[in-house]
């Protein structure tokens, strides 16, 4: 058939053929496009340009050099706020490591390990909002479940008021969002779990390795990228983590659960501070692409780049 | 097979089984006792059990416009998705100039957490006077590069030949999508449907900066507004809760198989 057409008449139209496509395929990534530029892109910029200026809704924009970071280093808060962040964020591997024996745990061939599986997963979809509702209510000093168990079990004199105390708030915080979170890990675990071939572990048990060196040698080297993945999503996710926060603590008492997200929100939104609360973010975001980076430096690049909002 | 006992699995996972329910079941006692719910100490089961907090959440808030609220916006977000994802998806199976530009715009996108965007998209959407809209609330979810990569994936795996079979007959480009493409991607559908709703009926911060109207907030919304109303003094606030998680928790248990899949190819395919 294409023999047949006119040497001369084919770039043209091989020309209109490929530009029509190409317009076409333009046509199909536009709207999404159009919604990174608006929501991803444009504020990146608009952040950084914020954050080196003195603005708010009312008066003009004024060039204010690097004065909002030199707020920000003498500022209590972000410090306190970047502090609470990074352990909220070391609780990650904790999490992970619990999931992990979970994991092992619903992979043996037993049965009714369906039902662990969705029972232990299924806190993971729910609505943060009513999990930090729920924990609250667990955590309550007069009647939470938490302390009704120890007193009775005489573990403590006094109730111990969870939320509102320094010591307490962030790691009861941590416990809820630990609670939430591990279902997910475990899944994740359970497919790289899933991936390692049977036989291995047969040739082992043959060659008299016991379940110990069996779990050393085969199960962690061959889970290893399941493992970056879990670290890096987690590591993020905690990181970006808002609701449990703003719902069980609201950042409180005083400052000991503020997280650098809240504390952005906080500046942004009821101080109307939006110039200094750009330059927050900037910090934020230069720190969180620093621990992607070097997340993925230290899984050998295995992990790839992964948001869960 | 290794041989090895259960007993002690089946003991350790019961016992992980119990810690992980215990929470539900403690609110929803609290949500039917008919007892002080600071009474102490706390009873274990439910006193009198009676269904008045479930009746309290109706009186008290406009349950139905929040749930309602919810609905419109995520079904938005999803119908948005699944489209928008397909095309872009699609387009990115094809050769075209600028191609490993785009992917890089969208892997790098794919960097930025919508935290750390709050206060220029709340400025963006000011400036598109869409601020406590439902297309103000929706908007920013209308795509997601997780799930582009996800339609892309299993639209790489339509043979070749079929397409350009579709393309001989003469089908235009958006009915080869449409025709033939979306019926042979029915689980990159399902992630994404599961994804873009799972994120959008869950999603506080933008709901709680965007909204200003009590008519226009959406369940998460209305629930943290609950308890700054009232604190936690009355049960009607945890029956609430459970009013709120049960749709979530029984779409949850029907389409089990989809939920984890879906939501573990979220995480892992960059």
């Amino acid at each position: 058939m294409a023999d047949e057409i006119p040497a001369a008449a084919r770039p043209p139209r091989f020309a209109r053929k490929s530009t029509r496509q190409a317009v076409l395929i333009w046509c199909f990534l536009a709207p999404s496009l159009a919604i990174f530029l608006l929501y991803r892109l444009i504020p990146l910029v608009w952040n950084v340009v914020l954050s080196f200026s003195d603005w708010s809704p009312l008066k003009g924009m004024k060039w204010a050099g690097l004065d909002q970071y030199e707020d920000m280093i003498h500022d209590d808060v972000f410090w306190q706020a970047l502090l609470n962040t990074l352990v909220f964020m070391a609780s990650a591997p904790v999490a992970i490591v619990i999931a992990l024996a979970l994991a092992l745990l619903v992979s043996a061939d037993i049965r009714g390990r369906n039902v662990y599986r969705t029972i232990i997963f299924v806190s993971y979809p729910l609505m943060t909002v009513a999990v930090a509702i729920i924990w609250r209510w667990l955590f309550d000093e007069r009647v939470g479940l938490i302390n009704y168990v120890a007193r009775s079990l005489h573990l403590v004199e006094s109730p111990i008021p969870f939320l509102n105390s320094f010591f307490w708030a962030l790691p009861s915080v941590i416990v809820a969002n630990i609670w939430q979170m591990l279902g997910f890990y475990m899944i994740v675990l359970l497919t790289g779990l899933q991936a390692i071939p049977p036989n291995l572990y047969e040739a082992a048990a043959i060659d008299g390795a016991n379940a110990w060196r069996r779990f050393k040698r085969i199960t962690l080297p061959l889970l290893k990228p399941s493992l970056f993945l879990c670290i890096v999503i987690g590591m993020l996710n905690s990181f970006t983590s808002f609701d449990l926060v703003y719902v069980m603590t609201g950042g409180g008492p005083g400052r000991a659960t503020e997280l650098l997200v809240t504390y952005i929100y906080r500046l942004g939104f009821s101080q109307t501070r939006f110039d200094y609360a750009a330059a927050v973010t900037v910090v934020f975001f230069a720190l969180l692409v620093s621990i992607a980076w070097m997340a993925n430096r230290l899984s050998g690049g295995e992990a790839g780049a992964v948001e869960r909002d | 097979m290794l041989r090895y006992p259960r007993w002690p699995i089946h003991a350790m996972l019961l016992a992980v089984s119990f810690l992980m329910l215990v929470p539900f079941y403690w609110v929803v006692k609290t949500s039917v006792t008919g007892e002080n719910i600071f009474a102490y100490p706390p009873s274990v089961l439910p006193k009198s059990p009676h269904p008045f907090y479930y009746v309290d959440v109706w009186y008290y808030i406009p349950f139905a416009r929040y749930f309602l609220n919810s609905v419109v916006v995520s079904a938005l977000a999803v119908i948005a998705n699944v489209v928008f994802n397909a095309l872009a998806g699609y387009a990115l199976t094809r050769e075209f100039r600028a191609k490993r530009f785009v992917l890089l715009l969208f892997l790098s996108c794919m960097m930025v957490p919508f935290q750390a965007t709050i206060i220029p998209a709340y400025l963006i959407t000011g400036r598109l006077g869409l601020l406590d809209s439902y297309w103000g609330l929706a908007l920013p979810q209308f795509s997601t590069i997780v799930c582009i990569f996800v339609f892309k994936a299993s639209f790489d795996a339509v043979p070749r030949s079929l397409v350009d079979a579709a393309r001989i007959d003469g089908l235009a480009e958006w009915r080869i999508v449409w025709k033939v493409m979306m019926p042979l991607a029915k689980g990159a559908i399902a992630t994404n449907v599961i994804l873009g709703f799972i994120w959008s009926w869950n999603n506080f911060l933008w709901p709680l900066i965007v909204t200003r109207s009590a008519e226009m907030q959406t369940l998460p919304l209305g629930l943290a507004r609950f308890l700054s109303y009232q604190e936690d003094t009355t049960g009607a606030l945890y029956a609430f809760c459970i009013m709120v998680l049960a749709p979530g928790i029984l779409l949850f248990l029907l389409a089990q198989k989809e939920f984890i899949r879906g939501l573990a190819s979220g995480a892992t395919k960059g």
